[in-house]
């Protein structure tokens, strides 16, 4: 009877960069040239559990950090603009990457070269706060 | 008997010659958009870090002409990785391409900025920016379309441009749009069919 009970506990602790279901992995950004301000972060979230909301994000090498969108404006342009939040739908997964979904750092306060970790907090609606490191590589 | 034998041999293997043939001849098919020029591209003049740069200062290169702006975090590295992924894909070839940004937000990007994050790039690259008047003839005689709009108190304004990358041949005359999303390898597959 004891034995069963410890795979749900081992389970948990396996979770790594969990809160109630809710993962956050390959965190990450490209190396920005260094007369570039801004910078963007790409990561994925997977969520095991209920629907939650990915509020807003921070960054201490960052003076200001938001969620932003590329977005196909239609005959080749692209455009790009604030969103509120980020929906991350019950069982399911969205992926911030290139030409889409981003946290955009504004100002950057550091340089970034390849194979630095910059720490991203990421504030969820549901799941509250989650710590991650962004890696810095070229792609 | 043996007459029939070799007749059919020589039209069986005339047969392979020309399917082999037509295999390893077939004419390269661009994965940009082939545009037939009548005339020349405007032969702009814009500013760069060190001196003005003519469009017609490249000919005889295939010039690969992209508008966009430093202040953005994704469209744009993401357009002049995958350009600098493709020139080194061309290896030599890549002597005969010259890549050229030109800024859409001349009020934020000094040509000087604009050098420095092209060149993070890759070296050979150049940027160009100019008076907000000279960018939107430019822009205009490329048919690339570029607004601002309200960004938020922290990023300032953000700019909705064309994200089409142009390329132009020897000659001066534009020949293929590369549509945002064409990959290096693609890219550079349509450059290398283009430099003679």
């Amino acid at each position: 009877m004891r034995r069963i009970a410890v795979v749900p506990v081992l389970l948990v602790l396996l979770a790594g960069c969990t809160s109630q279901g809710l993962t956050v992995a390959d965190v990450w950004g490209r190396p920005p040239p260094s007369a570039a301000t801004n910078a963007a972060f790409y990561l994925t979230i997977n969520n095991g559990g209920e629907a939650d909301q990915l509020v807003s994000a921070d960054s201490s090498a960052c003076g200001t950090a938001e969620l932003h969108e590329m977005y196909d404006k239609g005959d080749g342009v692209m455009g790009m603009r604030p969103v509120e939040g980020i929906e991350i739908p019950a069982g399911g997964s969205v992926t911030l990457e290139p030409g889409g979904l981003h946290v955009m750092c504004i100002g950057r306060l550091a340089d970034f070269t390849p194979g630095d970790h910059v720490p991203l907090t990421l504030e969820f609606q549901n799941a509250g706060t989650i710590e991650v490191n962004a890696t810095i590589r070229e792609s | 008997m043996k007459r029939l034998v070799i007749i059919s041999g020589s039209i069986l293997t005339l047969l392979v010659i020309l399917l082999v043939g037509l295999r390893l001849f077939r004419p390269h098919v661009f994965s940009g958009t082939v545009i037939q020029s009548p005339e020349p591209s405007f032969n702009f003049t814009l500013q760069s870090a060190s001196a003005p740069v003519s469009l017609s200062d490249f000919s005889g290169k295939v010039v690969v002409l992209y508008f966009g702006y430093t202040f953005c975090p994704d469209v744009c590295p993401t357009t002049m990785t995958d350009l600098a992924k493709a020139m080194k894909l061309l290896g030599r070839k890549a002597d005969d391409v010259q890549v050229i940004m030109v800024s859409v937000d001349p009020e934020r990007d000094t040509a000087g900025k604009l050098e420095e994050y092209v060149h993070a790039f890759d070296p050979t690259f150049i940027g160009l920016t100019g008076t907000p008047q000279q960018i939107a003839e430019v822009a205009a005689r490329y048919g690339v379309y570029y607004a601002k709009h309200e960004g938020s108190d922290a990023s300032g304004y953000l700019i909705d441009h064309t994200a089409t990358v142009m390329v132009i041949n020897e000659e001066g005359r534009l020949k293929l749009l590369e549509s945002f999303g064409t990959t290096p390898e693609e890219m550079a597959a349509d450059l290398a069919h283009m430099i003679n």
